[in-house]
């Protein structure tokens, strides 16, 4: 019976790991070119900040480089306690100011002040107590001017034409919410203007580099066209303002974007005016993420990821099917919660149960050899697109990159088990104590850019 | 359109030609795994009629009125297990064999005194025409019946009868065949395979004990008695399935039966049937109630000797 219960959740995964590799394939033509639209809809970066003193400057290298002009910046300072606030009143020379004015729908902690740059008139930074990350980005929408919100983390390095590409994708105005491009910022070598893939890095950030390039090029992309994406990474977001306030905001929790992205597909579900409302990948608004790059920072980030998926499993659980409709409930419950978390604890016994019993040996290496396969194959095809997505790896580095892909499935890619595993025995060990995640500077390295551009370039 | 997807149809297919080599390399072990503990399909058989041909060709036995038998020992026997394999599966809870279980040593001991004493092994078909009083038999006639279809009556009773140059009979459950060979475990109840009943089937009569009626109700009455009588005939029915068309003979478990169950017997086809009650077989012996003596682990050769009808010279 075991056995018939494995085997019928392995036909799943099969079907899953199927779709994530011809549906990518055939739907990404060969060099995909973004198109640019002349009409520019407003956009309001939302960049939360809490302790971000030692990366908070990045994310400026960015903006200034951003090929776009109808937007505005709003840094929301969650009641730091370092100083990160001195630091961005010094290079943004913010002053104060009042003619921010709050639409007053979704309610956040107190406001102690709010600033202007000088420098650059498209910047503007709220200072509040502190209240958690949807508290800031809810108070970021609060005082968001213009039509659409887009979420960015601190350590998170935009694309010059980033947000382009979420001004086309929301030119369709039936796309509500999407998802940008994530891509690990150790991962390119040069200057933001013509960042160049390099593949010479340490295994863990190797390991890393293909899993988002996976997950965002082939998961993300087969999601979205099935309308079915699960998470819009908190990373790098894009949502029509007016659903943020149509769903209330954020809500706090460790898990918050996952949580606006199921609330968004339930608006398009419950609310009449969202009938027809999609929500999208777009793979042309990249953005650069820092990646952990040792183990246990790693496994503190993967943790949190899987406490805010158990979590919103219990949240959403009346939701599924009749709230979130038959193909989310489907991709989530069946690939994410079955496969992805459940099916882990079993995999983990099968060598424990070839020790008491070893008739059924064969098939275990049956399954791990099909999974081995099929995560090759997966990876292979993460390569291509990406290359029909513009990351072209240099033979030199792409050789580094195809001899990886084997280690890597039988070596990192278990890690993963791990993860699943102590993530969710922590969610149900200490459920009701939430902190707010300390974000760990792991960017020494890389040297604060030069904000000395000409401020009338932004 | 082709031209465009060129190379991702290659790819496509490139990758389902190994995905399919992979599926199938492991398609065997996985659907044996998946079988496990299944019962043998309804309409599949044994494919072992070829080899069977060898019991319907009936010996002539040129026996003076001195030496032919006037009556015939049928033994029954169920598990034959090597010594050192004995496990608590084999023991009662005070440390005896079960009855069902005879030791290896003992039973080769039995088949080298039944060689001895220039027995002979009759076929069914011979036991048969002697009750029918077709055929005269030798007086040293005997008749070797193994219930249940246990598998080491293939590792271990079937070479020992093949040395001997002896015939058995096995009454199979036929549902608990297994259709995949496995490895050879006496500590468990592990029944004969597919393979196990071709590659015996030199030595060996197979014959029904039911295909999935070998089973007491709540109240411990034997299916074939307490069962309606049209699903105990479709039991039947099926063994005979497995059985390729073989309605040779029948055993009932537990030796239980009824007066409808033999009308049902005749109905099916089968030519004989036997019971478990421990006499000798005559000429004009109830076919369908022929008697079987069974040899028990705890019993010494000179009971066994008395069961076959050496001590009083009266075979």
């Amino acid at each position: 019976m075991l056995l018939k219960i494995t085997l019928v959740l392995f036909l799943f995964y099969i079907f899953f790991q199927l779709l994530y590799i011809l549906y990518p394939l055939y739907a990404v033509s060969k060099k995909q070119k973004a198109t640019r639209l002349n009409q520019e809809k407003g956009i309001t970066v939302i960049i939360p900040a809490y302790n971000e003193e030692k990366i908070i400057l990045n994310c400026l290298e960015g903006i200034v480089n951003l090929q776009y002009h109808n937007y505005e910046i709003i840094f929301v300072n969650d009641g730091s306690n370092d100083n990160t606030l001195a630091i961005l009143k010094k290079h943004l020379d913010l002053r104060p100011t009042f003619q921010k004015l709050p639409a007053v729908k979704i309610p956040h902690q107190e406001i102690k002040d709010i600033y202007h740059s000088e420098l650059f008139p498209k910047i503007y930074l709220i200072d509040k107590v502190n209240g958690g990350k949807a508290d800031a980005l809810n108070t970021g929408t609060e005082y968001a001017a213009k039509e659409i919100v887009v979420t960015l983390d601190a350590d998170s390095i935009l694309d010059p034409n980033a947000l382009n590409a979420i001004n086309t994708t929301f030119a369709d105005k039936d796309i509500i919410a999407a998802g940008g491009m994530v891509q690990i910022k150790q991962g390119f070598l040069g200057s933001i203007l013509k960042p160049k893939p390099t593949f010479k890095l340490k295994g863990i950030i190797r390991y890393q580099i293909v899993q988002y390039m996976t997950a965002f090029y082939l998961h993300k992309l087969t999601q979205a066209k099935l309308n079915s994406i699960i998470v819009i990474a908190g990373a790098f977001g894009a949502f029509r303002k007016q659903a943020l306030f149509d769903v209330n905001g954020y809500r706090k929790t460790v898990g918050e974007d996952m949580d606006i992205t199921l609330k968004m597909h339930r608006l398009i579900k419950t609310n009449k005016n969202y009938r027809n409302s999609k929500l999208a990948f777009i793979p042309h608004a990249i953005c650069y993420t820092e990646c952990p790059e040792s183990f246990s920072e790693l496994y503190k980030q993967r943790i949190r990821w899987q406490k805010a998926f158990v979590d919103c499993v219990f949240y959403f659980k009346k939701s599924f099917f009749r709230q979130l409709g038959f193909r989310l409930s489907f991709f989530f419950i069946f690939e994410s919660l079955l496969l992805g978390t459940l099916n882990v604890f079993p995999i983990m016994l099968i060598p424990i149960a070839l020790i008491i019993n070893s008739n059924h040996y064969m098939v275990a290496v049956a399954l791990f050899s099909v999974t081995i396969f099929l995560s090759i194959y997966q990876s292979i095809v993460t390569i291509i697109v990406g290359e029909r997505f513009g990351i072209i790896y240099s033979n030199k580095h792409l050789k580094k990159l195809i001899v990886f892909i084997p280690f890597e499935t039988i070596t990192y890619r278990l890690m993963g088990l791990l993860f699943v595993i102590t993530g969710t025995f922590m969610y149900f060990r200490n459920k009701d104590s939430w902190h707010v995640s300390k974000r760990v500077g792991n960017s020494q390295h890389s040297i604060p850019i030069e904000v000395r551009q000409d401020k009338h370039a932004i | 359109m082709i031209r465009k997807h060129l190379f991702n149809i290659i790819f496509t297919v490139i990758f389902l030609g190994l995905f399919s080599l992979i599926i199938n390399l492991y398609y065997d072990d996985v659907s044996r795994a998946l079988y496990e503990n299944e019962i043998f399909p309804a309409d599949k058989g044994f494919d072992i009629l070829a080899c069977q041909n060898w019991r319907n060709e009936m010996r002539q036995f040129h026996v003076s009125d001195e030496d032919k038998a006037k009556q015939v020992t049928v033994l029954m026997y169920h598990r034959v297990i090597e010594e050192d394999q004995i496990d608590d599966i084999h023991l009662e809870t005070s440390g005896d064999l079960v009855s069902t279980v005879m030791l290896k040593s003992e039973f080769d001991m039995q088949m080298q005194l039944l060689k001895n004493e220039g027995f002979t092994t009759l076929t069914l078909k011979e036991l048969e025409a002697f009750i029918e009083g077709k055929i005269d038999v030798p007086k040293h006639s005997i008749v070797l019946t193994f219930d249940d279809g246990f598998k080491d009556n293939a590792v271990e009773v079937a070479p020992i009868l093949r040395e001997h140059g002896f015939t058995g009979v096995s009454f199979v459950i036929t549902g608990v065949v297994n259709l995949y060979d496995a490895k050879y475990e006496p500590g468990k109840y592990q029944y004969l395979s597919v393979e196990d009943i071709q590659n015996t089937c030199d030595v060996f009569e197979f014959e029904s004990h039911t295909y999935n009626f070998h089973k007491r109700m709540d109240d411990h009455t034997p299916y074939l008695i307490g069962k309606p009588d049209e699903l105990v005939r479709k039991d039947l029915e099926t063994s005979i399935i497995n059985l390729d068309g073989n309605t040779q003979a029948f055993a009932s478990p537990y030796g239980a039966f009824d007066e409808n169950n033999i009308q049902l017997f005749q109905k099916l086809g089968f030519n004989m049937a036997f019971t478990v009650v421990p006499e000798t077989v005559r000429p004009g012996t109830d076919i369908y109630q022929i008697p079987r003596k069974e040899v028990y682990p705890h019993e010494t050769i000179i009971d066994f000797k008395e069961k076959i009808g050496l001590q009083d010279g009266d075979t």
